[in-house]
Parts: structure tokens; sequence; C-alpha cells
């Protein structure tokens, strides 16, 4: 898995994630994100279009990272989830809180 | 508003999906490190179509991860074995050398309010019980395995007795399995 981070001024950053979310690498990955909101991240885009695989681990790793935000008035929004990570999603009933912008419109 | 769904993890020593009967066994050290690749050699020889891209070996990893994490805690000396079989459908029977998910029925309790919860749309209280939290989780812990899992195993989703042995079956529609 890889991700990479874009600081955008005030607060905002984009974060593309590539490869597999899994329970292998969804710890360091949250734990990357947690420290950024930490040192003041406050609106996290996350372009999931190249994510090839989410597990429960990697569920837990958006949760932790959506109420780390919501503690400090932050939000969270994806877009690109799509294929069998967005199944992962659906069925784990958290895409009403992920700011869901849909499968498409992805930047290249 | 959708209708309220609440599922249940369900305990039933007798039921036939721990039946092994004509199913194939393969047993595995407890190694978290080789969770996925227990998966993959299990699905070796699996339809294309039971794939459903990765979300087949998605969810038998997390029933491997159970087994090998909170049964087995990661002590390779414990063996895991899983029975599969897939012609038609996706089948599996995992039971690890564990004490047995103690925690069932509070999951159960969770899962109830987490999804009455969400049928309620009162996203604040959903995103503070998002993730369970029993005596033995740990940060990266959360049920969320749990949770997708009884919607994915739409045949049935059982624990024996002991609890330390779990019987799932999932069944394509439009699928043509051998």
């Amino acid at each position: 898995m890889e991700w990479t981070v874009a600081e955008q001024g005030e607060g905002g950053v984009e974060i593309r994630i590539k490869g597999d979310c899994d329970l292998y690498h969804a710890p360091a990955f949250a734990r990357d994100i947690l420290a950024g909101i930490e040192r003041g991240w406050r609106s996290v885009r996350v372009d999931a279009a190249e994510l090839a695989y989410l597990d429960s681990t990697g569920v837990g790793a958006f949760i932790r990272i959506l109420q780390a935000l919501k503690s400090r008035g932050g939000r969270l929004s994806t877009r690109g989830l799509r294929g069998s990570p967005r199944r992962v999603i659906e069925m784990s009933n958290i895409i009403a809180l992920l700011g869901d912008e849909g499968a498409g419109e992805v930047r290249r | 508003m959708k209708p309220l769904v609440i599922r249940k993890l369900i305990v039933d020593e007798r039921n036939e999906l721990f039946d092994a009967q004509g199913m194939r066994l393969a047993v595995f050290p407890s190694v978290y490190e080789k969770i996925r690749d227990y998966a993959a050699e299990i699905l070796a020889d699996c339809p294309s179509a039971f794939r459903e891209g990765s979300l087949l070996e998605q969810q038998l990893s997390e029933i491997l991860k159970n087994g090998i994490k909170h049964g087995n805690r990661r002590d390779p000396r414990k063996k895991l074995r899983v029975w599969y079989d897939l012609r038609k459908r996706a089948r599996f029977i995992v039971e690890d050398e564990g004490e047995g998910f103690a925690e069932l029925d509070a999951w159960n309790d969770f899962y109830r309010r987490r999804q009455t919860a969400l049928h309620e749309e009162d996203f604040d209280a959903f995103l503070a019980m998002a993730s369970y939290r029993g005596p033995r989780s740990d940060e990266e812990d959360g049920g969320n395995s749990l949770v997708a899992a009884l919607e994915y195993w739409n045949g049935g989703m059982i624990y024996n007795a002991a609890r330390n042995k779990v019987g799932v079956v999932r069944w394509f529609t439009g699928g043509s399995g051998t």
C-alpha cells in the first residue's frame, strides 16, 4: 500500500491511496494520518480510485480517522471508492459517514 | 427510511454447517503474517464467479484472522483447521484452539445498538459506537469484520457451543460453480 499527501493549506489535505489497505498496512496508514490530524489537518479528502483491496483493519483505520477529525470539528470525504473496497465499506455500514462523493469523477 | 435490519451471531452446535463430510481440509500454523497467503492457497481453484473481485478472499481472510489473532493468540504452535467446499457455493468451517469467542453476546448487543442508531440516523451515536471494544481488543480491532460478515455470508454464520469454530456459507446468484 502506498499513500501520498498533498497539503492544500488551512488544514486541508488530499490523500491518494493505492494498493492494499489490509491488516498488514492499514495500521501504519492510520498512524500517519492520525499524526497529521494531531498537527492540524481538519479537512481530509481521500482519493481511493487506486485502492485495490480493503479489509476490516482498513475499515477500522477509516473509522479512527473519522473519529479523530470529528472530535476536532473536522471532516472527511472520499471519492473513487469502487469494486470490492466499496462493497466492504457498504457491508460495514459506514458509507454514509465517509462523505462519499461516488466512484466516478476521478482525477488522474 | 430503510427497514431496520438486525442480524445476530448464532450458536448452534448441531447446525448442518458443521457437517464436514465431503469437504477438503487444510491445517495452518497460526502465523499472522501469512493470513492472506493461507486464504489465497485455499482459493487457488475457486471458480472466478465466486471471487467477486477480492471480496471472497477478503471475507475468508477475516475469518482466518479471527481464529489466528483472537483464538490462537498468534501462537504458531497452535493450528487453524479450515474445511472448505467450493462446489456450487463457498462454504467454510474454521476451527482454532482457543478459548472461544466469549464476547459473542456482548457483540450482538453492540451490533443491535449500532444498527438502531444508524436506522434512526443518529450519526453521532453511530460513530461513537462504530467500533466494538471487547476486553482483549486492541486499537486495530473494531468488530467491523463481523458486521460485514453477517451480510456477506448469506447462507449463515454459525458458532459451535465452545465458540471456537465457525461455519459459514455464501450462495451466489447467477454464478456457475463447478
